[in-house]
């Protein structure tokens, strides 16, 4: 367990292996390969759980989460397709680390809920852990390439298991599905290849090659020695010795002789630090184009208007369980994406495209809400309060509000995007079990029609409570996890844009009004208007059990949101810092010709424990990595005078 | 005891207590007894346990160091908390005693804080509160930004949770006697199932005490809150419970109707709260109330370079900053907001030199003096107290938000005793109160308006109602709107006492209207009459609720207890009005509305007990069933009774308006006049100070006596003597009173105006997505289908076949593009777009190396 390269592959192809086992079982005994199956997903949750907890409580020290650190851990890289510089390179750090965990509870969850399936077994379960594969593969991959086929790998067991499993109208939502995200990951690949292209290696310093992990420092030895060393005996190094020195003998050629890379992490060097993505094209940068073709591949996901209308039709046609892990999961890959991918990678266009992105989340808001409020479908309704929640992800992460007016105070956009990361996981949470809630009634009464219910709470008075509890939570009620998401968002958004501020806010009431009506058309009331009325039996054990867990994250997460800010504080706050002291130096520019490939200020922003920058260091200087650190903040807020708004005001008389 | 140390212990224990009993009832509540029976009494030793808990913070460790010495002194004991405690937790109190008493050094805005107390009501308005304030635990850190659960705790706060818990707690007791009938079978004769008989349940005796200590917990954690944030988050919280409790009886389709009403009606003005919310967050990067210790990321506490604690200002000091003499200021961060463009220009030149950051801060800061006094940064000063009050109005149910409260009466009795008129209604009153520095004189106009409006309305509809429980919601609107109006003209301390008396009387009426009920069956005052013989205690302690609402008394010697609150506010209205000659209407506007006002109420009031406990009975079958409630339920009456006689009484110091005093937020006892209006705002002391005495005191209060007669003797004219007949009066007056008994029709106007067109626009949203956004891609879809087959038959026909004869099974269906998909199909989708992709590829990889060329 203490080596990560076996930690992260063991969590994300564990399900992969399962699906294989599973192609061996005999077909006949359904129980034993539904049980096999949640073993399976039992044995993601626990390393991932493991990781999650602190180092004194496992023993694990090398791969426990370090709560402290800001950059990526558990990092590992091995050559896969060496000609193409693509590697099986994978991590974990703030952002990815709270959704792998989400993700394999969520499908330890719905495959507790997938009992009620009894088509095809076999074949669902399969199918089903290689979904999980996929998904997982997604958060942790750090190689652009490997990243895309883990979101290919993904695509093809959701349409079988929608087109398969699903409802009367299967076929038309699994290929509405199939279609829209296929569209959108061709073009998140064109925009792939764009980066990969226009990428050079070569433009990046040792630092940042650190901070990328392309050179890694070791236990000991200088950051030099590391550099030299990674430059005569890696192959990648002695490429890139290679190519410096061919740019150096012919420095007319400079701009053509690259090393690519698909490694993100370099990407981001790239993006802000270079200006290898501000080559102009068609009228407007590279990265412009890259950060559109990847946002409209991202938000389709999410999925924000006007690209959303897949999912209303997926959910109310998918099973149950499907349902869990396409609220629960799948959407969050849409955030991550463009928290991961867009911005750190492209953020000159990110800044000029943030009333876009904050846009977009603001109109799947409002459309979303007043949408729900039409549904006669409760699966429906449930479907457009998604859109309408993941509106706030969409928001939270655009709200680019450090400027010069504010001194470039980064700290409303870190509330927003926090807000935005923990509204990921709170949605994954509320709509999860939303979903399941739903399809407990559905496998009882068999229909799904808002006005033929009435009197549940009279029939179902333990899952009424626990609905109540949950759809709650997606009003936003403090006290359960919606509130926290929604709060962090619309607080950080006045700083960005009044107008949006104030729209997002009206949201609350449109929210409370569709959930309320239909609480009140389902649960309460005399007397139950459907078909099948006998057949409404109390909560069983098992579907407890899947509800249970949900309602305690719920209130947890609620009462106690430090439990996942925690988690993303050190990542966030960095990606933030640097985001806006990028975009100080952009502000900068006209002054200060800006020397393309390096910088003054060292983006991995290692400090050691005596407070010298890395840059001050000279390369000869030995650094071990026992004495760097990783700083919880880059800006410490006790160090830094505070703002002066939050002095008391100064003035000569009253 | 050091308050220092026990008061947020006590405090907070108080706040938990319900919180442990709403726990046990949830996981346990049916198993407790026979039918859930012991629920009542775990939900009733909680709160009482609170209440003593209070009491105990109040008389054994507030009270010995912050004795009331007179009327005019509160606040100078503001001397305590010493450097720290053992477990790191640090209070202190103001800014000004904390500094010179514990550590000897003097700020340069301590100079009033220390100094003797001269009688001057100038000198008066420097003295800080003294208040304890600091956090439990942090929600999230965000970069120098923070928010927290935590506590604000000063006079005001310690007598809010006397009030609530006591009262709390004679409501508990009272629902033991009143809920009984849940605990068996209930059938419930206002449901009727679809065969034609009444819905029969299982008892819900025990959720119903579940509802009730959670809403305590909530009440109590709103009062308590260190920060508007987490005032925030229990406002929203008791709002659920008063949801829950609305809908209490869940099958009744009114009432579950009721509730989202509400709930929803709530949020409108919560939307307005956020608004007020993001402005103060944004612009001063803080929510809390008060000056806290600054402390790092371990919770450590930050030193200043003097070796003190060092101090996070709370919203208060950034307002109203001890170096202004306490006198409302526009706040940096407002300047600076509204000045955004200005300070990006100063930035950005500077960003070129080095430290450049550092020099623009101090250009900015050598110009921000200049802006504040252009007035910039006003209208955020503004917007944030509208946004902050709009919560109230949703809250405390005024106009234009009030039409929530008469339907929340389809909730238990005791629940509109405790919910729906002492405590969370209270909320928004009890808010403007706290917020009080905060609030520009332009938003305090907007408040004396909106109450004045609202007192107004909400009497005359409470004139024609019938139904017991809704003449009284409508009283508590109108008693409400009298609190926001006090408050609106500059009657900060003349507001709260009257959101305490009003507590005590209203909830004592309602537990009599629901003594009533429980006796007759029904709500309806046109079913009753006479029953003061059969049940004398509760007949005469409604009579003492009546007194006191009408704020009865001998003019100038002793009265009720609404008599001092109800006088308190009359004359900060007419010394509102006298005081500013230049716009005496609207005062006079208040003046009139108060003083006529106060005549209904009393006609609306003694309306209601004689049509319930005078006359001959109405129903002679309700009569003689009906009885004198358990004493279970007779005894919180007499307690509550006694209070509403005697709360606001002064014999001595030791009076809740002195302790309330206390409290007064610095520096706004004579609100400073505003920018965009010219009233000017007296002084409240003038209001009752000897030297008005004969200008102000006497002759409001014996108008406020005539006034509250005439009403007194109207309603014995047509309900008591029977002179005159009401039939023939609402005859006469049809117009009138059609108006009023549609509630002004404000029911029918808010539908047409909104609930209607966002159901129309939900459901054109709903259409787009059906009929624009997917038929475009249906047709898309069909389209592309179509020249599938064409480059079917070109390339895969032609050169494909030829060339891999495993794919030429591709057969495609015409017509059915998306019903019928095969796995054929979805595989030429998927080689069309990849086709599609590389040739875009290679386009852009042509273009780039043309380009790099």
């Amino acid at each position: 367990m203490d080596n990560p390269t076996f930690l992260l592959s063991f969590i994300v192809f564990a399900p992969a292996i399962g699906a294989l086992i599973l192609a061996f079982f005999p077909k006949g005994n359904a129980d034993a390969i539904r049980l096999f199956t949640l073993a399976v997903t039992i044995a993601v949750v626990i390393p991932a759980v493991i990781l999650a907890l602190p180092e004194s409580y496992t023993g694990f020290s090398a791969t426990s989460f370090d709560l402290g650190a800001d950059s990526m851990q558990n990092v590992f890289r091995h050559k896969w397709i060496p000609s193409f510089e693509i590697e099986y390179f994978m991590g974990l750090d703030g952002i990815s680390f709270p959704l792998v965990l989400l993700t394999a509870v969520i499908s330890m969850l719905a495959m507790g809920a997938s009992w009620s399936i009894t088509k095809h077994v076999k074949g669902y379960c399969i199918l089903f852990l290689l979904l999980e594969t996929g998904m997982l593969g997604v958060f942790m991959a750090l190689d652009f390439f490997l990243f895309y086929v883990f979101w290919e790998v993904m695509l093809l067991p959701m349409y079988f298991l929608i087109g398969i499993w699903g409802g009367p109208r299967k076929e038309y939502a699994a290929i509405k599905f199939f279609l829209y995200t296929l569209f959108g990951s061709v073009l998140m690949l064109i925009a792939i290849l764009m980066l990969y292209f226009n990428s050079d290696l070569t433009r990046l310093n040792a630092e940042q090659l650190m901070a990328a992990n392309v050179v890694e420092l070791r236990e000991f030895g200088s950051a030099k020695e590391a550099f030299q060393d990674w430059k005569q005996s890696d192959p990648l190094g002695r490429e890139y010795e290679r190519k410096k020195a061919e740019k150096q003998a012919a420095p007319e050629n400079e701009d053509k002789i690259k090393l690519h890379t698909f490694n993100m992490l370099a990407l981001q060097q790239m993006g802000q630090h270079t200006e290898l993505f501000s080559v102009p094209m068609f009228g407007c940068t590279l990265q412009c184009w890259a950060f559109m073709l990847l946002f409209i591949g991202f938000v389709i996901k999410v999925p924000s208007v006007p690209v959303h209308t897949w999912l209303p039709d997926a959910h109310v046609e998918a099973p149950t369980p499907i349902s869990m892990i396409l609220a629960g999961v799948l959407l969050k890959m849409g955030g991550y994406g463009i928290i991961r991918i867009c911005y750190p990678i492209c953020p000159a266009a990110g800044l000029s495209l943030a009333p876009l992105v904050c846009g977009v989340g603001v109109v799947s808001m409002v459309y979303g809400a007043f949408a729900a409020l039409a549904q006669k479908d409760f699966k429906r309704m449930v479907a457009y309060s998604s859109i309408s929640h993941m509106g706030y992800v969409v928001l939270g992460l655009g709200v680019w509000s450090a400027s010069a007016g504010n001194f470039y105070m980064a700290d409303y956009w870190n509330m927003g995007v926090k807000g935005a990361m923990f509204q990921m996981i709170a949605h994954g949470v509320s709509s999860a079990g939303m979903f399941f809630l739903v399809g407990v009634l559905y496998d009882r009464v068999h229909h799904r029609n808002l006005d033929e219910f009435g009197g549940i709470y009279g029939k179902m008075p333990l899952y009424t409570g626990l609905s109540i509890v949950i759809f709650f939570a997606g009003l936003g009620l403090p006290g359960l996890c919606g509130f926290i998401g929604e709060v962090l968002v619309v607080l950080s958004v006045w700083e960005y844009s009044q107008v949006l501020a104030v729209i997002s806010a009206a949201v609350v009431i449109l929210t409370a009004g569709y959930i309320l009506w239909a609480v009140q058309r389902v649960y309460l009331g005399a007397e139950y208007r459907g078909p099948h009325e006998e057949a409404l039996t109390p909560i069983k054990g098992r579907e407890l059990a899947v509800a249970v867990p949900l309602v305690v994250l719920a209130i947890w997460f609620g009462v106690y949101p430090d439990i996942v800010l925690r988690y993303m504080d050190p990542t966030v706050d960095r990606q933030v810092e640097e985001l806006v002291s990028w975009r100080k130096r952009h502000d900068n520019q006209p002054q200060v010709k800006m020397e393309t490939g390096s910088t003054t200020i060292p983006l991995g922003s290692l400090v050691r424990r005596d407070g010298m920058q890395i840059d001050q260091i000279g390369m000869n200087d030995t650094l071990h990595t026992s004495s760097i650190e990783v700083p919880n903040r880059i800006v410490d807020a006790n160090t830094l005078p505070r703002p002066i708004w939050l002095d008391a005001a100064t003035i000569s008389s009253p | 005891m050091d308050p220092s140390e026990w008061l947020h212990v006590l405090l907070g224990w108080a706040v938990l207590s319900p919180l442990v009993s709403f726990a046990l009832i949830v996981l346990f509540g049916p198993y407790m007894g026979k039918a859930g029976k012991g629920a009542g009494l775990v939900a009733t030793f909680a709160i009482a346990l609170a209440c003593v808990l209070s009491l105990v913070a109040l008389f054994a460790i507030w009270l010995p160091e912050h004795y009331p010495g007179s009327p005019h002194g509160a606040g100078q004991h503001a001397t305590t908390a010493d450097g720290s405690d053992g477990d790191g937790q640090h209070e202190h109190a103001s800014p000004g005693g904390h500094e010179n008493d514990a550590h000897g050094h003097e700020p340069n805005h301590h100079d009033e804080a220390g100094s003797s107390h001269a009688d001057s009501d100038h000198e008066h308005a420097h003295h800080p509160v003294a208040y304890y304030a600091d956090y439990w635990y942090r929600l999230g850190q965000f970069g120098r930004l923070h928010l927290d659960i935590g506590y604000y705790i000063d006079s005001l706060t310690i007598c809010m949770f006397c009030m609530v818990t006591l009262i709390a707690t004679c409501i508990h007791v009272y629902a033991i006697g009143y809920m009984h009938d849940e605990l068996e079978e209930y059938t419930d004769h206002d449901v009727t199932l679809e065969d034609g008989s009444h819905l029969t349940r299982p008892g819900r005796y025990s959720r119903f005490f579940q509802y009730l200590s959670l809403f305590c917990f909530s009440m109590l954690g709103l009062v308590i809150a260190g920060n508007i944030a987490q005032t925030f988050v229990f406002w929203e919280l008791v709002g659920i419970c008063s949801y829950f409790l609305i809908g209490f009886y869940i099958e009744r389709p009114s009432a579950s109707t009721a509730a989202n009403k509400a709930f929803i009606v709530n949020r409108v003005g919560d939307f307005g709260m956020i608004v007020g919310l993001m402005v103060i967050w944004s612009c001063l990067g803080t929510f809390n109330f008060g000056d806290v210790d600054q402390r790092d990321d371990s919770g450590q506490l930050v030193m200043d370079n003097q070796g003190q604690p060092a101090m996070e200002a709370g919203i208060f000091s950034l307002v109203r900053p001890a170096a202004a003499n306490y006198a409302l200021v526009v706040p940096n961060g407002m300047v600076l907001a509204s000045k955004r463009s200005e300070v990006a220009t100063i930035v950005k030149d500077h960003l070129n030199h080095p430290n450049g950051i550092k020099a623009a801060e101090s250009e900015v800061h050598a110009r921000l003096d200049g802006w504040r006094e252009q007035n910039f940064g006003y209208g955020l000063l503004i917007l944030a107290g509208i946004g902050i009050f709009c919560g109230c109005v949703g809250k405390s149910a005024q106009f234009p938000l009030h039409t929530w409260l008469p339907d929340a009466m389809e909730g238990p009795t005791p629940v509109s005793a405790l919910v729906h008129s002492a405590t969370m209604v209270a909320a928004g009153v009890f808010l403007v109160g706290r917020f009080y520095p905060v609030f520009a004189p332009e938003v305090l106009l907007v408040i004396a308006i909106v109450g004045c409006i609202t007192l107004f309305m909400a009497a005359t509809i409470a004139i024609t109602a019938t139904d017991i429980k809704r003449v009284l919601a409508y009283s508590t609107i109108s008693q409400l709107g009298y609190m926001m109006l006090a408050l609106g003209v500059g009657g900060w301390l003349a507001g709260m006492l009257h959101l305490f008396t009003h507590a005590f009387f209203k909830s004592l009426l309602f537990m009599c209207s629901g003594s009533v009920i429980h006796a007759v069956h029904s709500n309806e005052m046109t079913d009753m009459g006479g029953l003061r013989k059969k049940m004398p205690i509760t007949a005469y302690t409604m009579l003492v609720g009546c007194l006191a609402i009408s704020g009865a008394g001998l003019p100038l010697l002793i009265g009720f207890s609404g008599y001092y609150s109800k006088d308190a506010i009359l004359e900060q209205i007419f010394s509102f009005w006298r005081h500013d000659p230049a716009n005496a209407t609207l005062g006079m506007v208040f003046f009139l509305t108060a003083a006529g006002g106060a005549s209904i109420t009393a006609f609306y009031m003694f309306r209601l007990w004689f049509m319930t406990f005078a006359g001959a009975p109405r129903d002679a079958h309700r009569y003689d069933h009906a009885h004198e409630s358990p004493s279970v339920m007779w005894w919180p009456l007499v307690v509550l009774a006694f209070f509403a006689v005697t709360v606001a009484w002064k014999p001595f110091d030791l009076s809740l308006s002195n302790l309330l005093e206390a409290s007064r937020p610095t520096g706004t006892v004579e609100p400073g006049p505003g920018v965009q209006i010219s009233q000017v705002w007296p002084n409240e002391h003038l209001a009752h100070q000897g030297t008005n005495y004969w200008t102000i005191v006497v002759p409001v209060t014996w108008l406020a006596f005539f006034t509250a007669l005439g009403g007194f003797l109207f309603a014995c004219v047509f309900y008591g003597w029977r002179i005159l007949n009401a039939e023939d009066v609402r005859r006469q007056f049809q117009l009138i009173y059609s108006l009023l008994r549609n509630k002004w029709f404000f029911d029918e106007l808010y539908d047409v105006l909104w609930i209607q067109p966002t159901l129309w626009v939900s459901r054109f949203v709903a259409a787009i997505d059906r009929r624009l956004i997917d038929w475009i891609l249906d047709s898309l879809a069909r389209v592309t289908a179509a020249f599938s087959r064409w480059g079917d038959r070109w390339v895969d026909q032609g050169i494909v076949d030829g060339l891999a004869n495993g794919l030429a099974h591709w057969t495609y269906n015409t017509g059915l593009v998306l019903r019928r998909v095969q796995t054929g199909r979805l595989r030429q989708y998927v080689m069309f777009i990849v086709v599609g992709t590389v040739g875009i590829l290679i386009l852009i990889t042509w273009t780039r190396s043309m380009a790099g060329n």
